[in-house]
């Protein structure tokens, strides 16, 4: 990693530079203000500061994964570092640390610099604010107004004493009020003296105990919104901490879901969480079904009802109890049809109006709607398939590595060790349905009117496609021949091709997340439209395109590249297959040198 | 046991009261059955609009007594920026703390255990005598309070008869 002073030399550099630091300077403070409105923010821009550090960034170093041990076990440090530093008992530490968020450094500024202060408002008080009635043997509960022994009653620091029964009862409702209960006042309306875990706890059930301990346990993330996250699988119980820095967003929890830490979507590079959020939105938003009614079916003129007109003739009767009869062309009602209106079935009342002009409006948004509702359902088909293609290439991946690793292994004579480059297959495949599936979402947000980025995105798209299909062939179909029967020769060749493919596939894909992640630029540059050409421009200008860790697949690694050494090899720039045979230490293609 | 508490606690303090009535207020159970209901009369606090009413109200006390706080509604008609138009008492102190985990600046106002029936009349007489408009729960009579005084006071002194002809 290089030294954050760098780090934020290179960002100076531009404007987007600029502000990504602002941002992420402000949350290594761990400041107070919660607010989330910033959040937008990130949607685009890390891509152009992880370019300006090719070398920088190893997968996922920005991220930790915690379990919850190792979360109670970072409360604990943090509680034993203030205990140590300023003097003062565990539970203090606590009150005062859940008020920071927990931030140590935090609870040193602000302690130091105006203990007092702090004290008042966290409700640490130096001195009992009464200090009657330390002598008696005997005492009134002033809740309950029964008289109690002393030893029976209790007080925080502030010398408020109240029976341990009420103390319960208050402290009982406050749990099960929630979160809330962790900053817990004196049960005096007068005194704001904080209620440390160590009374809460020796006092209330050991129901209560437990939700105590998980509210104390939950506020470690949920205070602390900005640098750590619950992981939003269902029923998964890993946090994960957030490093600002380099990097992009996506990351893969301990429980293997694969996630994006701004937005907690599931991962979506290459497009941005606004995209993400308004396409799920869409996708669930009444509004498509409002459309299709919109473009499907008219109002029946007297009940309202939407009626779709799925056969048949002109003359329309409603449902009951309705039963209105009309003309589904002029929604005139039918005893109004006949031989003076141009016949039963063509109703010349409708084509005079037409001609008028009165349908005009309520036709043309019907129409509009039409179009809109198939262009949409177009996009959403496809991303969906992707989908559904991926849940499937990952049961099969599973499958691979459960079962059929095993049965190849025996029946090809090779050693498990051998055959990573199937799974590394299977990986990518998985992976690269999530991607082709967000560029459908990306598609349907492409606007309209940049007919060249739509054609390149199009074609790119395209051609993606084209060589996952290639891909997910090879390893699904080609496979089978050698799943049975006997060691065969050509199994060099199948692992040559399908590694080959893989990591083909997998340079297309970066490149293509690159690009996407960049607004597709480099279609501003004249003459780039075609993949081969731009891409030594590219890899000179921002791209930084091969030859640093990859993000995302990271899974599949270096190892495939083993296998394809004998007959050719692919270009890492424009993925090109040269052949071994010519010169080959510059592709034939856009004269980049082989790496 | 919990409900128990409560209970011992309301007979305690309606003995209390009964014994050493409080000026301003009279208390006593709506039916002698239930010690969780209580038929109330606040009487208008001197030197304000409210002057001479007698304004029934009935406190009901949740079984969580005194973790939790009663509600207070005016039975007798009345017309007041923080009491509903259905006679509901909206005061800050018949909020539970938990309601607003963030508003610790203010726990002096909110819901304590310590509060008694006392307690709770005492500040129901002090919202009489000084209407909060800044977050009321009866717009119209705010608004009234505010911009139309004499208005408003018409109609308290309305209100004021009738309570009259009906205690």
């Amino acid at each position: 990693m290089e030294s954050e002073d760098e780090m934020q030399d290179a960002w100076a550099g531009t404007s987007d530079g600029e502000f990504v630091n602002e941002e992420e300077d402000e949350e290594s403070d761990a400041l107070a203000s919660d607010d989330d409105n910033d959040e937008s923010d990130y949607g685009f821009d890390y891509s152009n500061v992880d370019d300006l550090h090719p070398s920088s960034r190893l997968p996922q170093t920005n991220f930790t994964i915690l379990s919850e041990k190792d979360i109670r076990q970072r409360q604990d440090e943090a509680v034993s570092t203030i205990t140590n530093f300023l003097s003062i008992s565990p539970a203090d530490a606590g009150v005062l640390l859940r008020h920071f968020k927990w931030s140590v450094s935090k609870v040193n500024d602000e302690w130091f610099a105006d203990e007092e202060r702090v004290r008042a408002s966290v409700g640490l008080l130096e001195k009992p604010a009464t200090s009657k009635r330390q002598t008696q043997t005997e005492m009134t509960c002033e809740i309950c107004f029964e008289v109690h022994p002393f030893e029976k009653m209790r007080a925080p620091r502030c010398g408020h004493y109240f029976c341990e029964t009420c103390w319960t009862g208050y402290i009982h409702t406050a749990i099960n009020d929630g979160p809330g209960c962790l900053t817990l006042r004196c049960a005096d309306p007068s005194c704001g003296s904080a209620i440390g875990e160590d009374m809460v706890l020796s006092l209330v059930s050991t129901d209560d105990q437990q939700k105590y301990m998980r509210y104390l346990l939950r506020s470690y993330v949920e205070d602390n919104r900005k640098q750590v996250k619950w992981c939003p699988a269902p029923g998964c119980e890993y946090a994960v901490e957030f490093q600002p820095g380099v990097g992009s967003y996506d990351l893969v929890c301990k429980c293997g879901f694969n996630f994006c830490w701004n937005c907690r979507e599931e991962a979506h590079r290459p497009v941005d969480c606004e995209t993400v959020n308004k396409w799920i939105l869409k996708n669930c938003a009444e509004s498509e079904n409002m459309n299709w009614i919109l473009a499907n079916s008219k109002p029946c003129p007297k009940c309202k009802r939407p009626i779709e007109k799925n056969q048949g003739c002109m003359h329309i009767t409603c449902t009951p109890p309705c039963k209105f009869e009309f003309c589904w062309l002029c929604l005139g009602a039918w005893t109004d049809h006949g031989e003076r209106t141009g016949g039963f079935y063509a109703c010349n009342r409708y084509e005079t109006a037409k001609q008028e002009g009165v349908y005009d409006e309520a036709e043309r948004r019907r129409e509009m709607a039409k179009n809109s509702l198939e262009r949409y359902t177009h996009y959403y088909e496809r991303w969906a398939t992707n989908e559904s293609s991926r849940a499937k290439a990952l049961a099969d991946l599973q499958d691979m590595q459960n079962v059929q690793i095993e049965k190849l292994s025996v029946t090809q004579c090779q050693p498990v060790s051998q055959l990573k480059f199937v799974t590394d297959a299977w990986l990518q495949i998985v992976e690269c349905r999530r991607v082709l599936k967000w560029t459908y979402a990306y598609g349907y947000y492409l606007p309209e009117n940049e007919h060249t980025k739509r054609q390149f995105f199009e074609y790119s798209q395209g051609e993606a496609e084209a060589g996952l299909e290639r891909l997910h062939q090879c390893a699904e179909k080609d496979l089978l021949t050698f799943l049975g029967g006997t060691p065969t020769s050509s199994f060099n060749d199948f692992r040559t091709k399908l590694a080959g493919l893989t990591s083909v596939t997998k340079t297309y894909f970066e490149n293509l997340v690159r690009a996407l992640e960049n607004n597709l630029s480099d279609v501003d540059i004249p003459k780039a439209a075609a993949k081969s050409s731009s891409s030594s421009k590219a890899s000179g200008s921002s791209k930084g395109r091969g030859g640093r860790p990859k993000v995302g697949s990271s899974k599949s690694g270096g190892s495939s590249r083993s296998g394809e050494e004998s007959t050719h090899w692919s270009c890492e720039h424009c993925t090109y297959a040269n052949t071994t045979a010519a010169s080959s230490i510059v592709c034939v293609i856009c004269n980049h040198a082989r790496s | 046991m919990a409900e128990n508490q409560a209970s011992l606690l309301l007979r305690k303090q309606l003995k209390d009261l009964s014994r050493n009535p409080v000026d301003g207020f009279s208390a006593g159970l709506v039916d002698d059955s239930s010690v969780f209901e209580w038929n109330v009369t606040i009487i208008g606090p001197s030197e304000t609009l409210y002057e001479g009413g007698f304004f029934n109200a009935i406190m009901s006390f949740p079984p969580d007594y005194p973790n939790s706080p009663p509600t207070v509604r005016f039975t007798s008609e009345m017309w007041h920026p923080n009491v509903y138009p259905d006679g509901r008492v909206c005061i800050s102190i018949l909020h539970a703390p938990g309601d607003d985990p963030n508003g610790y600046e203010l726990a002096s106002e909110r819901w304590s255990p310590v509060h008694t029936v006392e307690t709770i009349l005492i500040s129901i007489i002090a919202m009489l005598s000084n209407p909060n408009d800044e977050s009321p729960a009866n717009v119209d009579a705010a608004k009234e309070w505010r911009e139309q005084r004499d208005e408003f006071q018409r109609k308290v002194r309305r209100i004021v008869r009738r309570s009259q002809e009906f205690a």
